[in-house]
């Protein structure tokens, strides 16, 4: 045993690689251990991502049977003229803008206060996740109760303080819905992005802020000079991952809205989730997904190519 | 050695390579592909009972006494097992949906008349044509409830309950306002309901479920038809911007009662179907259109506030004189690919059809229980049915709103429920001052237009 050792260890040493059957063995075998787990991710996910693409190609509306057939990419093209298409896509770029503004403002406030020494933070910072526990139906209805025009808390909380002499439907106007639907959903998603920048925080060496403070660097150069370097990765995962989140919100606005008023909270998810299982139109849907898809992905490659080298600096 | 790269090795997680964060982008990205396709996988549907227990679902309606009456099946056939599922009802259609394309559909469900003939196309439902006693159902059953439980020639439903949409208003308040006799026309209405807010008696006196949902906003096709109107011709063209088209006008009158007189509440907007009932049994609104059989409900001390107060009237028209409004048929059916037929036929036979004694007993059960109207004619001259329609609304107007009601044409066809979630979407615009009466009717034709082309 001792002797087989040593003589891969020496064939290592010469070679700079691995090579010869035993290696070939060992390739197999991680492949052969690793088959399970490739089986189940090539039936659960490679296969149906597949198969929604090939959907995709075909006009296929359960209510029209007789009218299945392959389209090529018939579908996609009728998107260009496809009014509630363009509409929920531009409602929906409106939605990630302002989610994402707000989710990066306050996750970054909060994760830097949660970052403090004080009394009750493990407390605080327990409260913090409770929102992400919260499945998105239970968060709609939550804030559906909290807008209610006659018997909100927010009317309630605006009444008493004299903001407001009586209580007002907030979710019938257009804007006010669209911004009261973002909260909500920057509310359900916001301790994610917190947890993700308070271990990046976690991560800053303490050293880099004792030697900006002997270099008499104040709070905000501080904050510009150590923080948001060393913050600019984890804020690439919050970006990437929240973006994907409010692109595809759907439970919250569901419930609070309906898509409403007119189309002015209708996302591209909303309009997913109704074409398929409320129209049946499987082709037309898939192809809604597959942009869905495409968007957030080459938004998502946006914000590497923007922040990843940022990141990579030298010392 | 990058900073970056340092603090790599010091702090394991805390940094991603670009692989890392490029393979966990792409994870992320596969989600709402794999989400529709879930749904898509599958066959054409069918059912999975193995053991001959029927598979029966519906939507969430007093689910304890749906059960309580399958018991009394069951107890009468002791040969069939009934496995029941109540689903709620927002969802109802996208459930089933799901189920019959994942192949894990029921036996036998509830259908509404306004998603049959798309299920039928799906493939989801089979005739009952020749099955025993549908023909003597069918014979018994008023003549619009068998139309609309028809397709293409062949039956399809035995019916759980019709029902019409009629003026559901508070007698109470109205009298404290010194109203004597619910509105006929529209202006009248909307006059009679300033007199209420004037009175400081509430803000807004009129309420309606107007969230945009998956399923049809009964009260605005009921002021439509009610003023004679119609949305669709016979051959389901667009109607709406016609000239003299009734629907721009009931546009104008409900901006106008909603911006300039104010009385309908803004926050009808964010008010579902399920909620105005609530609001109604708690006085929150003087009135509302809603179904003849809410009356009962209302109507229940056990359940509301203003039980006693609540009465129901036409639908005020236009005009003050046209009478007119809509109906709706929920029905049972059978899927197409059940295994168990026989049994399933045996189920619906009992909730929609007759008894041993050749008497509708499910029918009117629910009527006894809920108020849910009904389809046999003959229940009509049933004592207890009459005595129980004059506990809780005035039996001469329950009869009235059934004689002129009619049914939406355009529920046959294939694009319905798209004009209905486009229709839902212009009213709010409408309702929200986003858009005018003349420019709603043209978005409207503009939208069944593009439908019917879409599905030709």
């Amino acid at each position: 045993m001792a002797t087989t050792t040593t003589t891969t260890a020496t064939r290592i040493v010469a070679g700079g690689k691995q090579r010869g059957p035993r290696q070939l063995g060992d390739t197999a075998r991680a492949y052969l251990l690793n088959a399970p787990a490739l089986t189940v991710i090539l039936l659960l996910v490679a296969y149906p991502i597949g198969y929604s693409f090939w959907v995709s190609l075909h006009r296929d509306n359960l209510k029209q049977p007789a009218a299945k057939r392959f389209i090529g990419l018939g579908n996609y093209t009728s998107l260009i003229h496809d009014d509630a298409f363009l509409k929920s896509l531009k409602v929906s770029a409106l939605f990630v803008v302002v989610v994402l503004s707000l989710t990066v403002v306050l996750s970054l406030a909060l994760a830097l206060l949660l970052n403090e020494s004080f009394m009750g933070r493990g407390v605080l910072r327990s409260l913090v996740l409770l929102p992400w526990a919260m499945p998105g139906v239970v968060n709609g209805l939550m804030w559906r109760t909290v807008f209610d025009a006659k018997t909100g808390a927010l009317n309630g909380f605006l009444t008493s303080l004299g903001v407001i002499d009586s209580y007002q439907a907030w979710l019938s106007s257009s804007t006010g819905a669209f911004l009261l639907t973002a909260l909500a959903q920057v509310w359900n998603t916001l301790p994610f992005a917190v947890i993700i920048l308070l271990a990046g925080l976690a991560a800053t060496p303490s050293e880099l802020y004792d030697a900006a403070k002997v270099d008499r660097a104040g709070v905000f150069q501080r904050f510009r000079q150590v923080t948001l370097p060393w913050l600019l990765h984890p804020l690439l995962i919050v970006l990437i991952l929240e973006t994907m989140n409010s692109f595809r919100a759907f439970d919250t606005i569901y419930v609070l809205t309906g898509g409403g008023p007119g189309d002015a909270t209708d996302t591209i998810a909303l309009l997913d989730v109704r074409t398929v299982l409320t129209y049946t139109d499987f082709g037309l849907g898939s192809a809604y997904a597959w942009v869905i898809t495409a968007i957030t992905l080459v938004v998502s490659v946006g914000y590497v190519s923007l922040l990843y080298r940022k990141g990579s600096f030298e010392v | 050695m990058s900073r970056l790269n340092r603090a790599a090795t010091a702090y394991p997680g805390a940094a991603l390579n670009r692989r890392q964060l490029l393979r966990l982008a792409s994870l992320g990205l596969a989600l709402p592909a794999a989400g529709t396709l879930l749904a898509a996988c599958g066959d054409d549907g069918g059912s999975t009972a193995t053991d001959g227990t029927v598979k029966f679902e519906g939507w969430d309606f007093e689910p304890k006494l749906v059960q309580q009456n399958i018991d009394r099946f069951t107890g009468l056939n002791s040969d069939i097992k009934v496995a029941y599922t109540p689903i709620t009802s927002a969802q109802y259609v996208q459930k089933i949906v799901a189920e019959f394309t994942a192949g894990n559909g029921p036996d036998a469900l509830y259908v509404y008349d306004d998603v049959l003939t798309g299920w039928v196309e799906a493939g989801y439902l089979q005739p009952i044509d020749g099955l025993p006693g549908v023909d003597d159902v069918y014979n018994a059953i008023y003549a619009s409830n068998a139309a609309t439980m028809s397709y293409k020639g062949k039956r399809y439903g035995l019916p759980y309950y019709t029902d019409s949409q009629g003026l559901v208003y508070n007698a109470e308040i109205l009298s404290k306002a010194g109203i004597t006799a619910p509105p006929k026309s529209l202006d009248e209405w909307e006059q009679q309901a300033v007199k209420i807010k004037n009175a400081g008696l509430m803000q807004y006196p009129i309420g309606f479920y107007a969230q945009r949902q998956d399923t049809w906003w009964a009260w605005l096709w009921a002021l439509v038809f009610g003023s004679g109107g119609a949305l669709f011709d016979d051959q389901l063209n667009p109607v709406m911007n016609t000239a003299g088209s009734k629907v721009k006008d009931v546009l104008a009158w409900l901006q106008h009662a909603t911006f300039t007189s104010k009385v309908i509440d803004p926050a009808s907007l964010q008010i579902v179907s399920a909620a105005i009932d609530p609001a109604m049994m708690e006085g929150r609104y003087a009135y509302t259109i809603g179904a003849r059989y809410s009356l009962s409900m209302y109507n229940d001390a056990a359940k509301s506030k203003s039980a006693g107060k609540m009465k129901m009237g036409m639908v005020p028209s236009l005009d003050g004189t046209t009478l007119g409004t809509v109906s709706h048929t929920r029905m049972y059916c059978l899927a197409k690919d059940t295994k168990v037929k026989d049994s399933a036929h045996k189920l619906i036979s009992y909730l929609g059809g007759f008894d041993n004694e050749k008497k509708p007993y499910t029918a009117k059960f629910w009527f006894m229980q809920e108020g849910l109207g009904f389809t046999f004619k003959a229940l009509a001259q049933d004592a207890e049915v009459q005595a129980k329609l004059g506990k809780f609304i005035d039996p001469a107007v329950y009869a009235k709103l059934a004689d002129v009601a009619k049914a939406r044409n355009v529920i046959a066809a294939p694009w319905y429920h798209e004009y209905e979630t486009e229709q839902q979407k212009v009213v709010q615009e409408v309702l929200s001052n986003q858009t005018t009466p003349d420019a709603a009717a043209v978005a409207l034709e503009k939208a069944a237009n593009t439908l019917k082309s879409k599905y030709q």
